[in-house]
Formats: structure tokens, sequence, C-alpha cells
């Protein structure tokens, strides 16, 4: 982390940067999401989209935790917390994911039987 | 006490204290985050209808996007100049970091607003899949005539005295059953009373008498003219409302129903003892679960019970003289309600007899959206499309005008409004879907089956042509709102276009469900006010905090500035995790 002034000024120069990739990044994420050139995968919203505008997240985040928070040059002990609460988190994660799994709570049947299977595309305007 | 550790940093852990500290917070931070986020996934992959796909408005979220990351990039600066001790450009980062702050929560405001003022309503009729067509838009205003009768008025009265949002239920009350067993709410009894101004009456039907259990204890005279005593006597016939009379009563009843519970008791335990004393301890457990073994016992006992008790009217009734038209939240109903029902249940179970009024919800719509529809017609197997044709809000009686009344000319159209509006949108999906097999996409579900304000605004402007609509679409000239268009800055705006929204008046038989955009419409908005709120309260703790260090840091900037600094670096990474979480948030809620 810059302790003395020069690296102060240094790491400001740094901070700036990051913070005009984080606006720039910002920026892609919502051309992604509507600018037809830049949509990736099928017309409109799906897991291409999704994938792409997470995996600009979690590089923001990162860029955010790395420099901002700087993690680029911490204690093990930070790491050690960190990862802790990364650990909960997607604990939380598989709990709800197990409790939904519960057959006896929710049945057999997975989620699209006997509801709209996003799977399949809806009648189109010309097939009917 | 001194804390130690909090300039330097302790050579075991490498760290000063309150940065071990917030690290701590920041690791529960995100197990909490992480269970919310992990709630979010799971309601969006089981949802059981149709997910608002970028249902909020994207430039709100946009400028908070670069609010808190410019906030972000100031914050550390703050840190930077207390590292390179200038207390003044300190200042200045800061005091941008808290401008970001607030700029924030005022933007969220504005969307939350926007939220809490629009209206939805699932249509339910009949056909194939119960029609489940949705409209979205503004309520109306309205308020009752002579007769009783809603009649719609201008927004601009809104706030007059007899005004209500025109989704209320109307029922004509000719009497009102309160119960005893709870306390009723004294709020519903406060808006009846204001409802029924001085003009009318509201009088206890029959006088409320409690046989004393002095008297009845001494056993000199029957229940009749038991009741009929003086001391029977708690309220009497023809005595009015009161919030304080229903109190009374209350009291009343609860000390009756208390003293008949103590007899029960004591029946139940003579009868214990009888059978234990005759049969032993075993058997006389059996009393309370095997009613059929003990049963003459039981009946022997209830005949006793039922002349020692006071049994006292668990409900009062009071008539209303003349009966008047209450207007009723249908939130505030236990179940809905049909024009030519005699009776509704309050949620304090009180009862309101008369007859449902017609009480139409009148709204200008700014979005339709036959998703379930389509969504319940293939699961039925069928064509969506003849289904969404055969729906109610295609196919109602046209009012043959719009409704500043005007007449549209003797050559009339018999297709209402929104079935005009439907075949725009059938012919901009034609063009649509041409432009995309060009490039071997086809069109999302949004497309097909929903229409949003601003194509209701287009095919508007083209009269509801749709040969025009697919010439403009093909020709892709075809005005509609952009991602930076301010007039739709929070989502449809009604003060600016509220007059070209169409009007609906949708008779109360077919309102399915109905809600603002709040938790209670769907788990999208459960989750997403779940999680902005908690980020909103985020940033409102991490703008107190920072605040502190602005306005009031200075002696501790002049005692020891490292400590400030320190402080400032640890109140900078919660500030900074509360735009992480934002970063997240952003693309997740409005995006996808």
């Amino acid at each position: 982390m810059a302790d003395s002034i020069k690296e102060v000024k240094k790491a400001k120069k740094l901070y700036l940067f990051i913070g005009t990739l984080l606006f720039v990044f910002t920026v892609v994420t919502v051309m992604v999401a509507s600018v037809e050139w830049l949509d990736f995968g099928g017309h409109g919203f799906d897991a291409m989209d999704a994938t792409i505008g997470l995996c600009i997240a979690a590089f923001k985040a990162t860029l955010v935790m790395l420099i901002f928070m700087h993690l680029n040059h911490e204690r093990p002990m930070v790491y050690f917390f960190y990862a802790l609460g990364l650990v909960m988190a997607f604990f939380c994660m598989w709990l709800i994911g197990w409790s939904i799994s519960d057959p006896i709570e929710f049945g057999n049947e997975s989620y699209s039987d006997g509801f709209y299977d996003p799977s399949k595309p809806a009648t189109d305007v010309h097939g009917r | 006490m001194e804390i130690p550790f909090i300039v330097n940093a302790r050579k075991d852990t490498g760290l000063f204290n309150s940065k071990v500290g917030i690290w701590l917070f920041l690791a529960s931070e995100v197990t909490l985050f992480g269970g919310l986020f992990s709630g979010y996934l799971f309601l969006r992959l089981y949802a059981d209808y149709p997910w608002p796909e970028r249902a909020l408005p994207v430039l709100p979220g946009l400028i908070n996007t670069f609010v808190l990351i410019g906030s972000s990039v100031t914050v550390v600066f703050a840190w930077a100049a207390l590292k390179m001790r200038e207390w003044r450009k300190f200042q200045i980062y800061m005091a941008i970091t808290l401008v970001c702050a607030g700029l924030f929560m005022v933007l969220k405001g504005i969307e939350y607003n926007a939220k809490f003022g629009h209206q939805a309503v699932r249509l339910q009729g009949g056909g194939p899949v119960q029609d489940n067509a949705i409209v979205e838009g503004h309520l109306h205003y309205a308020e009752l005539n002579d007769e009783g009768l809603m009649v719609e008025v201008d927004e601009d009265r809104k706030k007059e005295d007899g005004v209500f949002k025109a989704n209320r239920v109307l029922m004509e009350a000719s009497e009102l059953t309160f119960v005893l067993t709870r306390p009723t709410h004294e709020a519903y009894v406060k808006e009846i009373l204001k409802q029924a101004g001085s003009s009318k009456i509201i009088t206890l039907a029959d006088s409320y008498r409690v046989i004393s259990k002095d008297e009845l204890n001494a056993g000199k005279m029957n229940r009749d003219q038991l009741s009929n005593t003086e001391k029977a006597s708690i309220a009497d016939k023809g005595e009015e409302l009161t919030i304080e009379l229903l109190d009374k009563l209350e009291d009343a009843y609860l000390d009756a129903r208390s003293y008949d519970r103590k007899i029960r008791t004591q029946f139940l335990a003579a009868s214990w003892d009888w059978i234990r004393n005759e049969k032993g301890e075993e058997e006389a457990s059996t009393y309370i679960v095997e009613k059929e073994i003990w049963k003459d016992r039981r009946a022997e006992d209830a005949e006793k019970i039922k002349i020692l008790s006071l049994r006292a009217p668990s409900e009062v009734t009071f008539k209303v003289d003349p009966p008047f038209t209450l207007v009723l939240e249908p939130g505030d109903l236990v179940k809905k309600v049909n024009v030519g029902d005699l009776s509704a249940k309050l949620r304090d179970d009180t009862l309101v007899s008369g007859k449902v009024l017609p009480s139409p919800v009148i709204m200008g719509v700014d979005a339709l959206d036959f998703r379930t529809t389509a969504q319940r017609a293939e699961v039925e197997g069928l064509d969506p499309f003849p289904v969404i044709e055969g729906t109610w809000l295609l196919t109602h009686e046209a009012h043959h005008g719009n409704h500043d009344g005007h007449s549209e000319g003797s050559n009339v159209d018999h297709r209402n409004e929104f079935k005009k509006i439907w075949d725009c949108h059938m012919a901009w999906l034609r063009a649509e879907t041409e432009r995309l097999e060009k490039k071997d996409r086809v069109p999302t579900l949004n497309d097909k089956f929903r229409v949003n304000w601003d194509q209701i605004l287009a095919y508007g402007g083209l009269g509801y042509d749709a040969e025009k609509v697919y010439e403009e679409s093909k020709a892709r000239t075809l005005k509609r709102s952009g991602l930076f268009d301010l007039d739709g800055f929070a989502g449809a705006n009604h003060k600016i276009h509220g007059k070209k929204f169409p009007h609906l008046e949708i008779p109360r038989a077919n309102v399915g469900f109905e809600s603002t955009f709040t938790p209670k419409w769907n788990t999208y908005y459960a989750i997403y006010f779940t999680i902005t709120g908690l980020h909103g309260l985020h940033v409102i703790g991490g703008a107190l905090v920072l605040g502190y260090y602005l306005f009031f840091g200075r002696k501790m900037y002049d005692s020891n500035p490292e400590w400030l600094a320190n402080r400032v670096e640890v109140g900078g990474l919660f500030w900074h995790f509360v735009d992480l979480v934002w970063i997240f948030l952003f693309p997740i809620l409005y995006l996808m």
C-alpha cells in the first residue's frame, strides 16, 4: 500500500485510471445489453448476455477490490477474512439450492413442468 | 481507556486494529449479500411466471452506477489527501463523496416513487387459460355522486376530500358486525365513521348484555331474568358507534370469556380427579384424547358448564341508517368480492353487510403483457396468439370515443383501443420478425407478447394504423423512446403522456389480482426492494460515517493526522464494498 508521499501521488494516478476503466466497462455493459450489433448470442437477453454482463461485473469488482480496497498488497489475515466471507456466501447459495431440491417439499418434477419452458421458443408469428 | 494499535500496525497481524475489525465486518457483509444474491438466483430460476426482464428504467440505474464509481474514486482521493497532509483537499473530496451519496439516494427515491405509483392488474375471464392478461398503468381518481356511485374525476382534484383512487370497492352498507374475540382495528372504525359523516347514524342493533356472575352464582333467577337485570346491561340498543363503545363491549366479552374458561377448567380438573381416583393415573390421561370412551361424562359436564357459564355474545351488530356507500380499499378485504355480493369481510373480521356496488378499476394503460397468457396457453398445448385474441382485454366492447367524450365519426371501428394496439403490435412484430430472420434470429418473448409504453405511444402517433406501423417498422423509422429519453426517465410518464395512454375501465369481475409494483405484485419486486433497500441503508450508513470524519475530523487530524487517515481508510473500505455490491446489482436488476 502507498505510504510515502511519492507513492501516494503515484497511486492517485492509478486510482484515476481505474475509475475511468470502471466508467468505460459500465458503458460497455449497457451497450452489450442495448445495442444490437453488440448483442451476442440470440436476439435480446439470453444466457450469453448474462455471462458477458456478469463477467464484466466480476472484472470491475476485481479492480475495485485489488486497487481501491488495496487487496493487491494486503496482509494474509485480510485474505483469510475475505475468503471466509466468500465461503459463507457460497454456503448460503448451496443451502438455498439444497432446500429447493427437496423432493418432499417441492415434488420430483423439474421447474419447467407445468410452466413455461424457457428452452422452447414460443410459437412465432409465422408459425401460427 | 485508550484503544491500542489504531495508528500503527500490530506486529502479529501486520494490521492496525480497526482494519481487522472492518475486514471481519465486510466478511459478514459478503455472506449477507451473497445469501441475498442466491435468493435472487433461485427465485428467478424457479419462478412460475414470466420473469420481468429489464423491467426497471436503465437511465437512473446507470447514473447511480457512475455516481458510486465516482464516489469510490473521491473517497480514495480523500484518504490520499490525508496521507499527504492536505486537509483542504480532503474536505473537498469527502464533500464530493457525500454529494454523490445524496444524489444516489435521490435517484433511488425517484425510482421507488415511480414503482409505488404504478399499478398492475392481472385480468381474469373465461377461455382456456382464464385470461391472465396483465395491464400496467396509472390509476385514475374518482368520487361518489349523489346516488352513491363512482364517477371519475380529474387528477388535479386527487387531494380533495372524498376523492379516492379508482380501484376501491364500493359497498352499500346497511349493517356492520364487529367481532369481539379480537381487537377491532381502530383505523377501520375511524374511517367508517369518517365516511358516514354526521348525516348517517350507526347504532347498536340490539342491547349488549352479559349476565353478572355474582347474580348467576346467587341462583335466585333463571337466565332470562338474569340477562334483564341492570347489572347485565353493558350497552343499550340504539347507542351510537364509537371506538370507546367497542372497547367497552370487548372488555365485557373478554371478562366473561375468561370466567367461562375458568369454569371449564374446573370441570375438566374435577373429571380428571374423579377418573384418577376411580380408574387410576393412566386412565385419567385418556380423558383429553379418548373422546368416545368418556362421552357420557363429557356430556354431563357440558350441560353443567352451560348452566354455569356467562356465555357472552362474541359479535355485535350495528345498524346503518340510512345505508350509505362505503369506500373500501381492496387490500383491506379478506377476500375478493364481486358486484352484487351481500357482504364483505375486513381484515379484522368486521363484516360489512349490504350490497357490493359496481366498483370498476379505472386506469390509464401504459403496457399490455400477454406473456402469462401465452405461457398458460402453451402449457395447454394451444397456439398462444388466438388465445390472446380471445381475452377480455381485446374483446370487450369499445366505447367508440376517447375518454374526452369526442366521437370518432360515422365510420365506427368496432375494435376497442386495445385490440387496435394489439393489431399494430402484430404488424410491428411481423416487420421485426422479417428483419431478424435475415440475421438468423427470432424475436424474444417480450417482443412477441408485451407491448411497452413507448410502443403504445408510437402506435398511437400513427393513429393505430397497423399498415403504417408495419411500413414504419420495416423502414426502421417508428419513433420509440431511447435509453436517454428523459420523458421516460423513471418509466412511463403519465404527467407528460397521460392523455395519450388508453383509458380502461375494468369491471370488478374481471380483476383477478391488482397491486402497485411492490413486493405484493411478484417475487421479482420482493427481492428487488429487499436488496436495493438494504443497499440503500448501507449508503446512508456509510455517508453518515464519512460525514462524521468530514465535519468532526479536524481535532483528530490536529492531534495525529495518521489516525484520521486510518479511520478514513476503514470508512473508505466500507464505501468501496457498497460500490462493489452495486456493480453486481446494476446488471442483474436493470439489464437482465
